[in-house]
């Protein structure tokens, strides 16, 4: 079997359109926060894992070489894991292999993006994500592929726009109690419903935004967890899913529903022993770079039935002071979308189980969270379940 | 908790460029369908995998990701991808096996160098370095095509000179690679040179001459990973990880002693102590080591430990490395004789060691092998891992 997990430490900076910081000062800041975070020196740190998204944001061929030195990382295994959006929890993952398989006791794993260094828009580099010779002359990029994407999914399960845009006021008004936040505001359903269409029926204000940003999670090993810290959050389940890149060669051809992310749900529950995870998960935080993923990863994360993620805003269940609130902090809508940084899912989870979260904790007792990682070709998903004993 | 992970299935392609005009697809599912069939077992068998790959050389961001088809690991765990050479494969691997042991884990990496077409090197090495102190340095070269060569002559000079090593000493690990590599049907590279043809090839970059570095090529290779009670089940003839490490200095090589592989002879310290390796320049029976460029196999054996620190040069000339010698060294042939898919060789360099010590090397099988020390590297970053293998 395998050793148990705790996560000991979390470290934030403000994410930012612009930062003026090069991916060694962001890394650095956010590798010192989560020692003092964790109290632990940065000579207890067994081996680093980055992650970040893809190489062309910063156009520099394996980014965080430069970094190493940041991260305190010098003459210690350092390892990277890139799987675009889905970075965010799979470089969780890869930390939390380190230290459940034995070799190491404390493992720090930093994501960082720098996406301001893209011109003129970082959405230029997507599309080199595709295919050289079948998809990338189409012009695909995210937002197109979104479109095409969530117009299934409102069709498949009756979905509306009005919902859609309930889930951006929702996230970028929890986003405003969220110091790092890069976008917290008090938005209405009128002003997401008249904001323009980038690719029908995703608008402007369904979409997160551009970001720079890094974000580090400190794991250990259960000894020196039990050492540093009263109440140990353990990683409880991990799982991760991903299909074919090719459309057509997806396991259901159809775009609407995304079995990979059901699938590493499955996993990670399984391996948490979650039977029904509506009723057991008290907080989520969900990969939402547009409003239908939120929605489209609630239902496969069990949150809600299959198809019902719009009744669930409708009712508010979803809210800070709902049932079940999904992205207390804002998501990637509200705090910013620095594509492997997303990994903040994980510390806001952690935050929120520890009770640490400020203005942006739920009113519930959270012992046990889910968080979410969504990338690659739109075939990727990685997922871990933290909580208390 | 299973004790130990073992190489049940070994795949690789040919090395060679454009090989018979597969596309890396191909070439990823040519090598894993090798490695499943030598491990007996279909591709739903497979619960996990680790690819990696490096988004500037495949020309591609998210590079791993048309890897899934190939590998059998479409809707399943397999997504995970390392920005590292393939070595860092079997790490992942093997901690992916110890966290959970009913698993069959398959690692997997390919290059096609000859998508890049001739030139585009010069513009990827220089994208390795550092954006703000570094690049700008480097693409002030009077010939720019030589950035990788420039970055690796620093190094051989400053190790050069505080050894004194000769232009000799380095030129005999070409000859002695691509001799080995004639052996090798797998090899892209294998010719009989002499001395002489080595010292009078071209200077890329001195002191480093046009046969003293590894040109890139093709090539896809697979590992298939398991624990010791599902190797039971798999396999009669099971190699074993008995230690791994790797490290990493800083991206800065201003702020790096070239002279020395600090970075290997960390990793290869904690790799020997789990695989309980004290004098290693006895107990290992061979080496497959990342001879990027002929004085880098000097250096890392030091690293090593299969020598003594400054020694490589008297190593090379007392014929120890050779086929016959005390202590082999890149019987395949290595990157420069076997061929060097960037970011797969290493990976290539554990599927050679491993065919050793199961006595499947063919004519450059070294005889009664039971331990071997691999080490790949991350080239041009001063980053790598080591891995040692046991029959028993």
């Amino acid at each position: 079997m395998a050793r148990r997990v705790a996560i000991v430490g979390v470290g934030m900076d403000k994410f930012a359109r612009q930062k003026d910081e090069s991916v060694d000062e962001m890394v650095y800041k956010v590798a010192k926060n989560a020692l003092d975070n964790a109290g632990l020196p940065r000579e207890a740190i067994d081996a680093v894992v980055f992650g970040c998204a893809v190489d062309a944001f910063t156009a520099t061929s394996a980014a965080e070489k430069v970094a190493i030195g940041g991260a305190g990382g010098w003459l210690r295994p350092t390892m990277r894991n890139c799987t675009s959006g889905s970075t965010a929890i799979s470089t969780a993952i890869l930390g939390y292999l380190h230290v459940a398989s034995g070799l190491y006791d404390v493992v720090m794993c930093i994501c960082f993006e720098k996406m301001s260094d893209c011109r003129p828009h970082p959405q230029h580099v997507f599309n080199t994500v595709y295919d050289e010779m079948w998809v990338r002359p189409i012009g695909l990029n995210v937002p197109i592929q979104c479109g095409l994407e969530a117009r299934r999914y409102l069709y498949r399960y009756g979905i509306t726009e009005l919902q859609m845009a309930k889930v951006s006021v929702k996230n970028h008004g929890n986003a405003v109690d969220n110091p790092y936040a890069q976008l917290g505001r008090k938005l209405t359903v009128e002003d997401v419903m008249k904001s323009p269409y980038i690719s029908w029926p995703v608008k402007v204000l369904d979409t997160s935004p551009t970001t720079d940003g890094a974000r580090a999670v400190i794991f250990a090993s259960e000894d020196v967890a039990r050492e540093i810290t009263d109440g140990p959050v353990w990683v409880k389940g991990v799982g991760r899913c991903g299909d074919s890149c090719w459309f057509m060669g997806r396991r259901n051809y159809d775009l609407g529903r995304i079995d990979y992310a059901y699938e590493a749900a499955r996993q990670a529950y399984e391996m948490a022993n979650i039977k029904d995870p509506s009723e057991e998960i008290d907080a989520a935080e969900v990969y939402d770079p547009f409003t239908y993923k939120e929605m489209q990863h609630c239902e496969a994360l069990g949150l809600c039935p299959e198809g019902g993620a719009g009744r669930m805003i409708d009712e508010g269940i979803f809210l800070r002071e709902g049932k079940l609130p999904v992205n207390p902090s804002g998501g990637l809508l509200g705090e910013g979308n620095p594509i492997g940084a997303g990994m903040s899912r994980l510390c806001w989870a952690y935050l929120q189980v520890k009770g640490q979260a400020g203005a942006c904790q739920v009113a519930k007792d959270v012992k046990t969270a889910v968080c979410n990682g969504w990338g690659g070709m739109y075939q990727y998903n990685a997922v871990m379940v933290i909580g208390r004993d | 908790m299973t004790k130990r992970v073992a190489i049940v299935g070994i795949g690789q392609t040919k090395c060679g460029y454009n090989i018979d005009g597969f596309n890396h697809k191909e070439l990823l599912y040519l090598a894993t369908k090798q490695a499943l069939n030598d491990a007996g077992i279909q591709r739903e068998q497979i619960t996990s995998a680790f690819t990696t790959s490096l988004d500037f050389t495949e020309g591609r961001s998210l590079s791993n990701q048309y890897s899934l088809d190939s590998i059998g690991g479409v809707m399943k765990p397999c997504d995970l991808r390392l920005g590292e050479d393939g070595i860092y494969g079997v790490f992942a691997g093997y901690m992916e096996v110890m966290q959970r042991p009913a698993q069959i884990v398959v690692v997997a990496s390919v290059q096609k160098a000859s998508d890049r077409g001739p030139g585009a090197d010069a513009t990827l090495m220089l994208s390795t370095q550092e954006t703000n102190y570094v690049r700008p340095v480097l693409a002030n070269l009077p010939a720019p095509a030589a950035v990788e060569y420039c970055l690796a002559a620093m190094e051989a000079r400053r190790y050069m000179h505080c050894y004194s090593i000769t232009e000799a000493q380095i030129a005999k690990v070409a000859v002695k690679n691509y001799n080995n590599a004639t052996r090798n049907p797998m090899a892209q590279n294998g010719k009989k040179i002499t001395l002489d043809d080595v010292l009078s090839s071209e200077i890329v970059s001195w002191p480093l001459r046009s046969l003293m570095v590894a040109q890139p090529g093709d090539g896809a290779c697979t590992l298939v990973l398991a624990s010791e009670e599902m190797a039971a089940e798999l396999t009669d003839n099971p190699v074993w990880i008995m230690g791994i490490g790797w490290c990493s200095e800083t991206g800065y090589i201003a702020t790096s002693e070239l002279a020395k592989a600090k970075f290997i002879s960390t990793a290869a310290r904690r790799a020997y102590a789990m695989a309980g390796i004290k004098h290693p320049a006895s107990e290992i029976d061979l080496a497959e080591v990342y001879d990027n460029c002929t004085f880098n196999e000097l250096q890392y054996c030091e690293a090593l430990g299969l020598c003594g620190e400054g020694e490589g040069g008297r190593f090379i000339d007392s014929g120890a490395s050779e086929i016959g010698g005390s202590l082999p060294v890149n019987p395949s042939g290595g990157l420069l004789g076997h061929g060097n898919p960037l970011g797969t060789a290493g990976l290539m360099r554990v599927a050679q060691a491993a065919l050793q010590l199961r006595g499947e090397a063919g004519d450059y099988q070294i005889p009664n092998a039971e331990v071997a020390v691999v080490q790949g590297c991350q080239w041009p970053y001063r980053a790598g891992g080591v891995v040692v293998l046991s029959k028993w």
